[in-house]
């Protein structure tokens, strides 16, 4: 034991670990840079008054915090049942609602349409009645949560497996209801976790393009959100783009650094 | 709290997150084998017609491969002037090789090469009974058309507005489309109840799924396409020898074939 404890470190391993990291955070902040450096500042006023990006910000905003609600609301059962329950087939459960996070967006949209779309298996009986979803809000919010639900399940469902399940069994055992549990054991337990799982749930449904795109079509003020606008912009105004861009990186940010505060000193 | 501490990878992981939003739409080229690589950035519309072109090109050029990136013109026009690497840009509007051209990226002046004009779609069983492009002015119709700035958007306006419907049908649209195939494939899909595309656009085997309605010549508009080889094309000479195809007899047959016309 002792030769290994006071055994020195290579410093060619610690050369390499220094070299390698400082490389992989320049592959993050180049980019970064690139957008602040590349930014036509002078357009920033104009691109913040114009109606396409106001409309934008709001149908994201919007959007996004609809995705969150519904993705809480449904994930989170999901979520507990994954952690505590030992019901056969759980594995299953797991890798079908974590399905989103490994296809590309664009085949989550197709996937939807031939769900909930006119002519889907959900889809059609709705229309016969009257509801159709696509290229609607609805279908925004629909596909912003069929990619962002998966991150707030999977963390949420780390942070249930890692709680001690001795308070929610004493609270169990001096007669507390289920929901008195949850509200004053589960959750306080977990609540960096269903930050986190919150943040991230956002943080991909803000950011969600593909299924979007795809599912909701592209209009401004209905279903043409943040990063669509940004790339239809930049098909036409490149530098527009690159302005719109560092506007939603400056948003993302700022909850960003609001939320790590609430997680911190929460 | 160590909770905290584990939770805090999980945030570094958003501002990724958060400012991918975009997905890319391109291409690229690869040259195999040693042999020489031709990329053509041509119009969406082009996609059939120019993969035909694209195997006559190689059967009698040996050692090149032709590669394509199609996408709306005007996404290809603003990659040109961003420094997209490419040989020759056809474009389905004037305007947007204008654009290019205004900047110094054009080897030479382009040449108009093929004609198209713009047809109706909608889905096969034609849900909303439509007949004519005028039907398209009724309220309740979910229309999905190109956006403005992508040539085939600004000329389905160009015919509402000389149709004088031009109000009633934009209370319509559903979704402004990046190019012309996504207009297609939404009609296709039978989302959307209709949509404006090329003529050229149905020559590919969709008959079957979709439901054409032509657009009279009186209100039709005629999208022109020019052909022009990049100032920063690696091979010159295979350029010029492509756009010499597309501009020969055996070339505008096979536009010809594809729904294009005379110019």
């Amino acid at each position: 034991m002792d030769s290994v404890t006071t055994r020195r470190p290579s410093p060619v391993t610690d050369i390499v670990l220094v070299v390698l990291a400082i490389a992989g955070v320049a592959f993050f902040a180049v980019p970064l840079v690139g957008l602040l450096v590349r930014s036509p500042w002078s357009q920033l006023w104009d691109q913040l008054k114009d109606r396409a990006t106001i409309d934008a910000a709001e149908l994201s905003a919007v959007v996004s915090i609809s995705a969150v609600a519904l993705s809480t609301v449904f994930g989170f059962p999901i979520a507990w049942f994954l952690a505590r329950s030992k019901a056969r087939g759980l594995g299953l459960v797991r890798a079908l609602v974590l399905i989103p996070m490994i296809l590309p967006p664009v085949v989550g949209g197709i996937a939807l349409f031939t769900g909930f779309g006119r002519n889907g298996v959900l889809g059609h009986p709705l229309d016969v009645v009257g509801i159709s979803l696509p290229f609607t809000t609805g279908a925004a919010v629909v596909a912003a949560t069929f990619v962002s639900a998966p991150f707030l399940i999977i963390t949420v469902e780390a942070g249930l497996r890692a709680n001690d399940l001795g308070l929610e069994d004493a609270a169990a055992a001096m007669g507390a209801s289920r929901f008195a549990m949850l509200r004053t054991v589960t959750l306080p337990a977990i609540r960096p976790a269903l930050i986190g799982g919150l943040a991230l749930c956002w943080a991909r449904a803000l950011g969600e393009f593909g299924a979007t795109i795809t599912f909701a079509g592209n209009f401004q003020g209905r279903t043409q959100t943040l990063p669509l606008d940004i790339y239809q912009t930049l098909q036409t105004n490149p530098d527009g783009a690159v302005m719109l861009s560092v506007i939603l990186l400056a948003i993302a940010v700022a909850i960003f650094i609001a939320l790590r505060g609430r997680l911190r000193f929460g | 709290m160590h909770m905290a501490t584990r939770a805090s990878p999980c945030f570094a992981a958003i501002v990724m997150i958060a400012i991918t939003p975009g997905c890319s739409s391109s291409h690229q080229s690869t040259s195999s084998s040693g042999g020489r690589t031709l990329t053509v950035l041509a119009a969406s519309s082009l996609t059939e017609a120019f993969g035909a072109l694209g195997r006559t090109f190689e059967s009698t050029h040996s050692g090149t491969r032709v590669t394509f990136s199609f996408a709306g013109s005007d996404t290809l026009a603003a990659q040109i002037l961003q420094g997209a690497p490419g040989d020759l840009f056809a474009s389905a509007s004037p305007k947007q090789m204008d654009t290019v051209v205004r900047l110094n990226k054009v080897a030479k002046s382009p040449q108009v090469f093929a004609t198209n004009r713009l047809v109706l779609v909608t889905p096969g069983d034609n849900p909303a009974r439509i007949s004519s492009i005028e039907d398209l002015a009724r309220p309740g119709i979910k229309i999905v058309l190109a956006a403005p700035g992508v040539p085939a958007g600004d000329y389905a306006r160009q015919v509402f507005v000389k149709l004088g419907i031009y109000r009633a049908v934009t209370a319509n649209v559903v979704s402004n489309e990046l190019d012309d195939q996504s207009v297609l494939s939404k009609v296709r899909l039978g989302e959307a109840d209709a949509g404006i595309v090329y003529v050229s656009d149905l020559s590919g085997g969709v008959e079957g799924e979709v439901h054409a309605v032509a657009i009279p010549n009186r209100s039709n508009v005629v999208a022109t396409y020019e052909i022009a080889p990049l100032v920063d094309a690696p091979d010159e000479t295979d350029a010029l020898s492509f756009e010499r195809l597309v501009l020969s007899s055996q070339g505008q047959a096979t536009l010809h074939r594809y729904g294009f016309g005379d110019h």
